[in-house]
């Protein structure tokens, strides 16, 4: 060997050297392909990924019913975390499993089962307290665990349990109101959702780097201040229960409006659920709020508003007397009366109310028609019965699900004279009881049909409180002289049924109705043995200031369902209103 | 060493040389052009790693900064072994063989013994706090213990003697039984088996017989692939990348997409969105990845040139060093710091297979940093005694004979 370094060596050298150099070319011709040529390509599937829209959940508003005059909140949020895992992140399932399942308290294979799942969001927990949500962050800022979050979600809380629950609605897992307030009002109480679009790290956490970020702060949701008076409610839902046990009934519903504005002060229905658990209800049908959602042929409470109609249209006069032949046949059916009806005879029109008489409200329809069953008289009724007292149509009150009952048309049919006869003592026409409810209502109130409403006013996102003002939807539902009348007869009805007549106040004014309504066979035509009973009716004083309006369905005790089983629950609201809630006396008493 | 030492140069000479080289060899200026190249991948590296720190270290809870100022003292010990390798004596290396090749194998046992996997593999030794890749280590012994074993058999006149391939055979058996095999470091055992087989190639071996050993590594490599279903899962996804995304090709596609992402001229240094939890080891492995992203193709082809300038340099040195155990030890360092940076970067833009390894000086990680800087240490202190006139710059020479010209200085500040 000598200085000059072995010849061969070096060129060995350079060919190492000349291997990395074209090496170093096609790795730059590569970048270049990978990186201006498909840069395109690349950028999309790196947006697609890191470019995420998500929502900022809006808190949902609270709901207020009134304690008098004060609104105290009957629905509120509380805080809650769910548990959720990316399982493409998680290097170790079975590891990650163990430590979270230990802090959830559950079995480590449910945990397993779902790391394991195709999604990269599963949810592991739902509604966990702040406690397990700090465990997992613990976990997670350790080492311990990766790819598994908690989320913040809230969850309604009820501080009055049960109460009202059909009329409130739950909120499902969703975060969307069903039923009730919560599904009519779900816009309101939801609020906005805020936006975000943003360029973010794995975790969806936004990184704060880009100048192409959306952020749309949520708006939160409106507070909801119910009509509904708590004690009041409270008061009528032990009623509604105790008088469905007295009549030997398992359901019914019962409800208070105030006749002079619309507002609902109390609906009840039995049986009921616990909204908190809305989960573990098995019959879905109890979510509904009967007196909107389950329309019934209303029976003899219709024939109120069959004499209103007829003694407002001017067919008859107050004082006007008619033979009533106890029966009449239309259409190869046979219109009868009860059988404590006394027979044949010459009847007033009070008489129609006071003694429930089927044949007197035919007799009325007849006429509104100029003395018979005919076209005009139907047409004439059936403008009553839709324009007037806004029956077969929704009212559009604040609840989820509710039905808007059943008018014949009056022109369009067969046995049409026999299907109107029907109408007007409530058979083959139906109405949910806040519809009979609110007709009533409009009947006793002078004549201005007001759109039954729960709201009385919302609180914005900034606190601001604003009162619902009444919706007058019709103004001449019938003239004031028609609707006094009306007012006198009920209280003679009331006191003239051997029932109910206990239940008359001095200084104060009670009037009633009974119904007792066949219950239509799904399959067609009617039970023989099964009734419902209703009962609409009012307390007041000058005026009525409630309008009741009870239903019990299938009573088994024997007697009338209007009388014996809904006479009593109305009685006992009645007593009830006057006793605890400020009903007026008459004045000068 | 001492730099006052009178002399010291003849003896290095005459004690490096064992009696074959001359003595002539003049000691000169430096070549700092390697230190200027390797500075800038350094700063390129922590510049990058200061990036992405706060993007790494959110998901971890650590302090934002912590993967920057470990990094940054990274660097300082590696400027320590870079000073102290590049004012060894060659001969102290010489010296070192055994006891190296002791610490290596104490080091490669206790990892397996001791450590805990890593994605399957057993790479890291934790030891106090600082974890230590005991590849890095093996790296730099076989570099050294090869120079040193090559050359005496050169002097021995046995260098094509069947006994040294049968030692070469042996020694790439037993890096891949224990770098491959024990610790599933398929990527450091490649680097490994390259530096041999490199180093043989210019130690002056048949071309034959390394082609031959070549094809039984081949083999070997193979089978190694085929027992672990962690590599063949390695391998599979090497050959169709984007065929499973989601789970075995996650890492594969996220480099795609981090370097396609960047563009031509990058997103800039602050905007790197891929290091946020996408792309996984994004400040050691993957680091290419991010500076493709973030500098675009005008950074990664500069980048690449820098690497391809820094071996230029280091292959001058090797070309023209003073003797053929200086020549092996650079050779054994550029294919080192070669091989890596390819498989690396091969891997990030989806030409090779992703296999775990760091990016010379611009990777994260103590380890690496130290002991790539401590082999530039031995480029550098070899650049001081390269063959004047054999240069292919006549630039390089014009700056010889100028570094000639401040000797004095310059040995003050030191030598050997």
């Amino acid at each position: 060997m000598n200085l000059t370094p072995n010849i061969s060596s070096k060129k060995r050298i350079q060919l190492g050297y000349a291997f990395i150099l074209i090496v170093g070319m096609l790795f730059i011709a590569r970048l270049f392909y990978l990186q201006v040529i498909r840069h395109g390509y690349y950028q999309d599937q790196a947006s697609a990924s890191q470019l995420k829209r998500y929502e900022i959940p809006a808190e949902r508003g609270v709901i207020y019913a009134l304690d008098s005059t004060e609104a105290v909140p009957i629905v509120l949020n509380e805080l809650r975390y769910q548990i959720v895992a990316d399982p493409e992140i998680i290097p170790d399932k079975e590891e990650t499993a163990l430590k979270v399942a230990d802090v959830l308290g559950v079995n480590k294979d449910e945990v397993l089962e779902k790391l394991n799942g195709q999604s990269r969001y599963e949810i592991l927990a739902k509604k966990q307290t702040k406690e397990v949500k700090e465990e997992i962050e613990k976990l997670y800022a350790e080492g311990e665990i990766v790819g598994v979050f908690a989320e913040k979600t809230t969850q309604r809380v009820y501080p009055r349990g049960q109460l009202a629950s059909q009329v409130l609605g739950f909120v499902n897992d969703e975060g969307e109101g069903n039923y009730g307030v919560e599904e009519s009002l779900d816009d309101k109480l939801a609020g906005t959702a805020g936006r975000v679009k943003a360029l973010t790290d794995q975790n969806g956490i936004p990184l704060l780097a880009s100048g192409e970020n959306v952020l749309e702060e949520p708006v939160d949701g409106e507070g909801i201040v119910l009509t509904i008076d708590i004690a009041m409610q409270e008061q009528l839902e032990a009623l509604l229960k105790k008088g469905l046990n007295n009549a030997k009934s398992e359901s019914g519903s019962a409800l208070i409006i105030d006749p002079n504005n619309g507002q609902i002060k109390a609906m009840a229905n039995y049986p009921t659920y616990n909204p908190a658990e809305f989960n573990k209800v098995e019959d879905p049908l109890v979510f509904n709020n009967a007196n909107v959602s389950s329309p019934l042929e209303p029976g003899s409470i219709m024939k109120t508003l069959t004499t209103a109609a007829a003694l407002d249209q001017g067919a008859v006069s107050v004082d006007q007397t008619y033979y009533d032949p106890s029966f009449y046949s239309i259409d190869d059916a046979v219109v009868r009366n009860i059988e404590e009806d006394g027979g044949a005879a010459v009847r007033s029109v009070e008489d129609i109310m006071r003694l429930s008489l089927n044949t007197g409200a035919t007799w009325l329809l007849m006429q509104m028609g100029g003395d018979e069953l005919n076209e005009q008289g139907r047409e004439a009724w059936y403008d009553y019965m839709v324009n007037h007292y806004q029956l077969g149509k929704a009212t559009n009150v604040e609840q989820g699900f509710e039905e808007p009952g059943y008018i014949p048309d009056p022109t369009d049919g067969f046995g049409l004279n026999i299907r109107y006869a029907n109408t007007s003592f409530g058979q083959g026409m139906t109405a949910t009881p806040l519809q009979m409810a609110a007709a009533v209502s409009s009947v006793v109130n002078g004549g201005t049909y007001y759109q039954p409403t729960l709201v009385a006013g919302t609180y914005d996102e900034s606190g601001e409180y604003s009162g619902s003002d009444a919706k007058v939807v019709n103004d001449n539902v019938v003239s004031s002289e028609v609707s006094s009348t009306i007012v006198d007869f009920m209280q003679t009805v009331l006191k003239g049924n051997s029932v109910t007549r206990k239940y008359a106040r001095d200084g104060y004014i009670v009037g009633g109705k009974t119904g007792t309504a066949e219950i239509a066979r799904p399959e067609g035509g009617y039970y023989e043995d099964r009734f419902n009973g209703t009962y609409s009716g009012f307390v007041g004083g000058d005026r009525p200031e409630y309008v009741i309006l009870v239903r019990v369905n299938d009573p088994k005790i024997p007697g009338y369902a209007g009388s014996q089983a809904a006479g009593p629950l109305f009685g006992s609201i009645a007593n009830m209103l006057i006793d605890n809630f400020s009903v007026t006396s008459i004045s000068g008493q | 060493m001492s730099p006052r030492r009178t002399g010291s140069r003849r003896r290095f000479a005459a004690a490096n040389a064992s009696g074959s080289q001359s003595e002539n060899i003049r000691k000169h200026r430096p070549d700092y052009s390697l230190v200027l190249y390797m500075t800038l991948l350094l700063a390129l590296g922590a510049v990058t790693v200061y990036a992405i720190s706060p993007g790494i270290t959110a998901a971890q809870g650590l302090n934002e900064n912590f993967y920057s100022s470990k990094q940054l003292i990274s660097i300082g010990l590696g400027i320590v072994a870079f000073i102290v390798a590049s004012t060894m004596n060659l001969k102290t290396w010489r010296k070192l063989e055994t006891p190296l090749l002791v610490a290596a194998i104490v080091v490669a046992l206790a990892v397996r013994l001791f450590g805990d996997p890593v994605n399957g593999a057993y790479r890291w030794l934790e030891v106090g706090g600082m974890s230590f890749q005991a590849a890095e280590l093996i790296k730099i012994t076989l570099v050294v213990w090869l120079a040193g074993y090559l050359t005496r058999r050169k002097m021995e006149q046995k260098l094509n003697h069947p006994d040294t391939f049968k030692m070469l055979g042996i020694i790439s058996g037993i890096t891949l039984f224990v770098v491959a095999g024990l610790q599933s470091d398929l990527g450091s055992a490649a680097v490994m088996l390259g530096i041999i087989g490199f180093m043989s190639l210019i130690a002056g071996l048949s071309f034959k017989k390394i082609a031959v050993a070549g094809l039984v590594a081949i083999v070997l490599v193979g089978l190694f692939i085929a027992v672990s279903p962690y590599r063949r899962d390695r391998v599979s996804t090497f050959l169709n990348p984007t065929a499973d995304c989601k789970d075995e090709g996650y890492q594969a596609c996220q480099a795609l997409i981090t370097v396609g992402s960047g563009g031509m001229f990058g997103k800039g240094l602050g905007r790197s969105v891929q290091a946020y939890g996408y792309l996984p080891e994004a400040a050691n492995d993957s680091i290419f990845a991010i500076v493709a992203e973030k500098y675009g193709f005008l950074g990664t082809s500069i980048m690449i040139g820098i690497f391809v300038a820094l071996f230029r340099k280091i292959k001058i040195v090797a070309e023209n060093a003073p003797n053929d155990y200086a020549r092996l030890l650079v050779g054994g360092i550029l294919a080192w710091l070669s091989i890596q940076m390819i498989i690396n970067v091969g891997a990030m833009i989806g030409l090779l297979p992703l296999k775990g390894i760091t990016l010379p000086f611009v990777s994260y990680g103590g380890t690496s940093i130290i002991f790539v800087m401590a082999a530039m240490g031995i480029v550098f202190h070899i650049s001081k005694y390269t063959i004047a006139g054999q240069r292919e710059s006549s630039r390089e020479y014009g700056r010889q004979e100028k570094a000639k010209s401040t000797r004095i200085v310059r040995r003050r500040w030191g030598e050997a």
